[in-house]
């Protein structure tokens, strides 16, 4: 319990942050944030002061990651995370109950036949990769493989996330 | 004659300290719904002079504020450095709560490399700052707000949708003396300090964005403007160390 949260939270502050000059805010609540504050999900952090340059130029940012419900679905310390969040707040447990009900249909829809039960969908973006990952390289390049399920990094703006192959 | 006026000056800001909301508030309510031709002027001086300059460099001192669902503010930290070479060099280092960052834009492609996960991503992106800027924006969600200040259109994309605008006073930033400005659009109060001088420089900027719950800002504190910096060939260039790999960076 405390090591998930010294965990996520190292990972927030890891990752979460702006860069400068190429300083960047989330219009929306931030996976990565909501991941890494638990119970205390984020409203939201401001929107690009580029908005100082007006509304126009505002742009819809992807709301990416799907990654806690995907997470919880497959590893143990996100299910801690999810437990958590629910047993301190209601909402959270409504919204945590839907999107799991949705990871699990998507899962249903996509699942290949080789991959484990439970498994995330190809193509779903998280920022934390479940336990017990091992990297192992093919054709040149490193992907994390964790219960049958591999996972290549990329950077999505400049915050690092773990694409399901 | 000079030290009467600073300390009528001085006293002056004791008050708006002590009753900074109720004067301000008032102040903003005798603007609403005008631009004050000076702020703009000051403003359009500023970004003018940024660009024309054809290469320097500065130093950021960033805090960003994010809101949880309780309404606590929690606020993060970060420094930088930015090195600008027009038409189309850029090199921006971060450094924050435990993030090291790197982006390099040598006119061609734009590199990011996050040196805590020893990664980096490379596409390649318009042939101009400003082009670039606009790339990393809409297609690959890398928000670049304090950038605005080296378009060099910088007026008209921070005037755009701004309903009010005061000069508000003058400010000492970094013991640098400025002239300090506010401005509104619909959803967003923004300042800017502007340095008093031959060389009107942006000093700071602040965002507070409004329409979210307890309005959290960004604010950029810019130090160390060098109009004559010196580059070398390794300023705008990439080169990986031994052992940090390639990953994909995603576009839309």
């Amino acid at each position: 319990m405390n090591r998930t949260r010294s965990k996520s939270k190292a990972f927030v502050v890891t990752m979460a942050l702006p860069v400068l000059y190429l300083a960047a805010v989330e219009p929306e609540a931030p996976a990565y944030l909501t991941l890494a504050m638990e119970a205390h999900a984020v409203v939201g952090a401001p929107l690009t002061p580029a908005s100082a340059a007006g509304v126009a130029r505002r742009t819809t940012r992807r709301v990416a990651v799907a990654s806690t419900s995907t997470t919880a679905a497959t590893s143990a310390t996100a299910q801690q995370q999810a437990a958590t969040a629910q047993q301190q707040s209601a909402t959270a447990q409504q919204q945590s109950a839907t999107a799991q009900q949705q990871t699990a249909a998507a899962q249903q829809q996509t699942a290949a036949s080789a991959r484990p039960p439970g498994a995330p969908a190809a193509g779903v973006v998280v920022t934390a990769l479940p336990a017990g990952c091992k990297p192992e390289t093919r054709s040149g390049v490193e992907y994390q493989h964790c219960g049958g399920v591999y996972y290549r990094a990329a950077f999505q703006g400049e915050n690092l996330v773990y694409v399901v192959q | 004659m000079n030290s009467i006026l600073h300390g009528h000056r001085l006293a002056a800001l004791g008050c708006f300290a002590l009753a900074g909301g109720m004067i301000l508030s008032t102040t903003a309510q005798a603007e609403t719904g005008s631009i004050a031709p000076e702020a703009k002027q000051i403003l359009k001086a500023s970004t003018d002079f940024l660009g024309s300059q054809q290469q320097f460099s500065a130093d950021t001192r960033n805090t960003l504020e994010v809101v949880l669902k309780n309404g606590q503010k929690i606020e993060f930290n970060s420094t930088g450095r930015q090195s600008i070479q027009r038409p189309n060099k850029l090199r921006a280092e971060r450094t924050g709560d435990l993030v090291a960052q790197v982006f390099v834009y040598d006119g061609k492609s734009l590199t990011l490399y996050d040196t805590t996960a020893e990664s980096y991503a490379q596409v390649p992106v318009p042939a101009t700052l400003e082009g670039m800027l606009d790339y990393a924006r809409t297609n690959l969600d890398l928000i670049t707000p304090a950038a605005d200040l080296i378009y060099k259109n910088a007026y008209n994309i921070l005037m755009d949708g701004v309903t009010d605008g005061i000069v508000v006073g003058e400010a000492i930033i970094e013991g640098v003396r400025c002239n300090h400005l506010a401005f509104r659009s619909p959803q967003v109060d923004w300042q800017i300090w502007i340095q008093q001088g031959a060389q009107p420089l942006p000093r700071k900027i602040v965002i507070t964005t409004l329409d979210l719950p307890n309005a959290p800002q960004f604010s950029v504190t810019m130090t160390k403007w060098n109009l004559t910096p010196t580059f070398d060939a390794q300023t705008f260039t990439f080169t990986p160390l031994a052992g940090v790999k390639k990953i994909d960076i995603l576009t839309r």
